[in-house]
């Protein structure tokens, strides 16, 4: 394609305006993003339906579905081919815990943004930097934090001594791994939920009050409708990262709770079957953009409910 | 707070229906509250059509509503709210105190000291992973920020598929789970026939960087005043004169603010350095994350204090400066 077919395909020709550039100068960040993005992506694809090599990782150019057929059935050493229920169930925990993940943090974040909004500009500007910063900061420290409170001797059991109970294991399972999980994930609900109320004339709510509304009908009638774009966006935020979490169920699980971010990681380490765990990245995605899409779906939707009911 | 600021929330009441307006007075408070919108929008999880911008932050004006009343009537969210952010701090702030445990176990407490932080500044494993971390950050950190102000001043020229596919590109980092990113960048390393390294880290380390380092130059850039630019150029300024001497200076607090963030995004970057890095380039989270397998280490309470009080430092540092411009816009 020549140099203006491009230009017209991306943008408009012609002059930039004064203190903008013209569309070429795009063109760099975007391309980082095709080659090292949707490259990956592209890449992951296509493994998932190539053949393992006898031994070592990598891949065989060789068209085989064995990664997807592998992910539901097993061969026994008689060849007899059966269900085989391990990595389902590993989708499962890990759907589980997101689940929970998402509604533990959504809970709290709508209550929390909610009461941010009812403070001072001041304030809330000092609220929002302090839920950022955990926001910005190093997941494994924040992982960690968890494993000093939680180990034998830690925090939690000391404290559980000086009360008089027995010190217990707390570390090294689901439980550890779902606190973790809500621990890492409660600032990315309560951000979005807030910038949708930060918005929101609170006048209405006032008035909802002075024509006989109750708490709850408040609640749900009037600022339910204007915080739900914001709680939609942080079910996305909480829910994808914590399907595919690695860290916490590593070092707060232990490795005893496999998730499906510890079966793909486990692919290309130790298992060393890089189509199958192509084939999980795949599916994971595939789940990924499903919900993305019915979330903008019900946002499309529900934008005009929004606006008929204002 | 003046007269100007009591008769605002009047001025604001009219427009504010309008969603997509642009945001003069309100600026959005801190790097996250934009990310809040600008991570969920370009990746096609909201209403993304309706908002392309991050929504406005707080119009509650202390004049237009009594907040003693709101507050009575949600009594609760007081206490619900507190207790979780101290749950949200808590946990941080007893790795910052075990740090100065002069003991030889992580958790027993022996008195305060700074001998870690001594041990932790001559352990050679610990600095060569800090200098592998500080290298691929520092270039990661230049080139996306480049890329994302290229980008931004050239946005706005950009077809509505050719934006909408670029957003969607550029969000993907945020919204793929990372640990997919992880195993699909070393599958493409691997293919275009580069071998887990230095070079590998930085590629992607750039890539996934440059959408945090836009957020907060879009932010600055969609609050400017475009008169700004149109009466240099009626003045006869050349064209990349109006860039340099006053878009570029005008965009500074946006461009430092996304730099610092595309910074501590590199820095803390584990899941996909974990499968890019070779024995020659261990950086220090994937150092780290060997200890903390183990257990709990007093090198690494201090190792963690340290790199909390970057989070700390660059987030205020770009709140800050989000504020000041919100100030000036105020002032305007």
């Amino acid at each position: 394609m020549t140099k203006a077919g491009w230009r017209g395909l991306l943008g408009a020709t012609g002059k930039a305006r004064p203190g903008q550039l013209s569309v070429g100068f795009a063109v760099p960040a975007i391309l980082v993003g095709l080659v090292f993005t949707l490259g990956p992506v592209i890449v992951i694809g296509v493994f998932s339906f190539l053949s393992q090599p006898e031994t070592g990782g990598g891949v065989v150019y060789q068209f085989s579905p064995e990664a997807y057929r592998h992910f539901l059935l097993q061969e026994d050493f008689l060849g007899n081919t059966h269900l085989d229920l391990r990595y389902l169930r590993s989708f499962g925990l890990s759907a589980f815990q997101a689940l929970a993940t998402t509604a533990v943090c959504i809970g709290l974040a709508f209550p929390i943004a909610l009461w941010m909004t009812t403070k001072t500009p001041r304030a809330q500007n000092f609220l929002v930097l302090v839920v950022t910063i955990p926001f910005w900061t190093n997941l494994l420290v924040r992982t960690y934090a968890w494993i000093l409170l939680l180990s034998d001797k830690g925090t939690v059991n000391s404290v559980l001594e000086v009360i008089g109970l027995e010190p217990r294991q707390l570390l090294y399972n689901s439980g550890a791994t779902l606190v973790g999980l809500i621990y890492t994930f409660l600032p990315f609900a309560i951000l979005p939920i807030y910038s949708a109320l930060a918005g929101f004339d609170f006048a209405l709510a006032e008035a909802a009050y002075d024509l006989g509304a109750r708490k709850l009908g408040v609640v749900r009638r009037v600022i339910w409708p204007a915080a739900s774009g914001g709680v939609m966006s942080a079910i996305a935020l909480c829910f994808v990262p914590a399907f595919g979490s690695f860290v916490q169920p590593v070092l707060l699980g232990g490795g005893k709770v496999m998730m499906v971010g510890n079966l793909i990681a486990a692919q290309y380490g130790e298992a060393r079957n890089w189509p199958f765990g192509a084939a999980l990245s795949v599916i994971i995605l595939a789940l990924t953009l499903l919900g993305a899409f019915a979330l903008l779906r019900w946002a499309k939707r529900s934008s005009q409910k929004v606006s008929l009911a204002i | 707070m003046t007269t100007a600021d009591a008769a605002r929330p009047a001025a604001d009441a009219a427009p504010a229906a309008d969603a997509a307006r642009p945001v003069p007075d309100a600026a959005p408070a801190a790097p996250a509250a934009p990310s809040a919108g600008d991570v969920a929008a370009p990746g096609g999880l909201t209403a993304s059509d309706a908002e392309p911008e991050p929504k406005p932050v707080p119009r509650l004006m202390r004049g237009s509503i009594p907040q003693a009343l709101l507050l009575n009537r949600f009594g609760g969210l007081g206490t619900i709210s507190v207790v979780s952010l101290a749950f949200l701090y808590l946990p941080m702030l007893i790795v910052v105190a075990y740090s100065f445990n002069g003991g030889n176990q992580a958790l027993i407490w022996q008195g305060f000291s700074w001998r870690w932080y001594a041990r932790v500044f001559t352990d050679a494993s610990i600095i060569s992973a800090t200098k592998v971390s500080l290298q691929v950050a520092a270039i990661a950190t230049v080139a996306s920020t480049i890329l994302a102000v290229l980008y931004v001043l050239a946005m706005d020229r950009l077809s509505r598929a050719g934006s909408a596919v670029s957003t969607a590109i550029l969000a993907a980092p945020i919204v793929v789970p990372e640990v997919v990113m992880g195993v699909a960048t070393l599958a493409f390393i691997r293919l275009i026939g580069l071998s887990p390294g230095f070079v590998p880290l930085v590629l992607a380390h750039t890539s996934f960087c440059v959408p945090f380092a836009m957020m907060n130059i879009r932010a600055r850039y969609s609050g400017l005043n475009p008169a700004y630019f149109e009466s240099a150029a009626d003045l006869g300024a050349p064209h990349w004169t109006v860039i340099r001497r006053i878009m570029l200076p005008l965009l500074m607090p946006g461009i430092i603010s996304g730099a610092l963030l595309a910074f501590v995004v590199s820095m803390d970057d584990f899941m996909i350095s974990n499968f890019l890095a070779s024995a020659g380039s261990t950086t220090l989270p994937i150092y780290i994350f060997g200890l903390i397998r183990k257990g709990v280490n007093p090198s690494v309470n201090v190792v963690a204090t340290l790199l909390l009080i970057l989070a700390v430092v660059v987030t205020t540092a770009a709140t800050l400066l989000t504020h000041r411009q919100a100030k000036e816009r105020q002032h305007r």
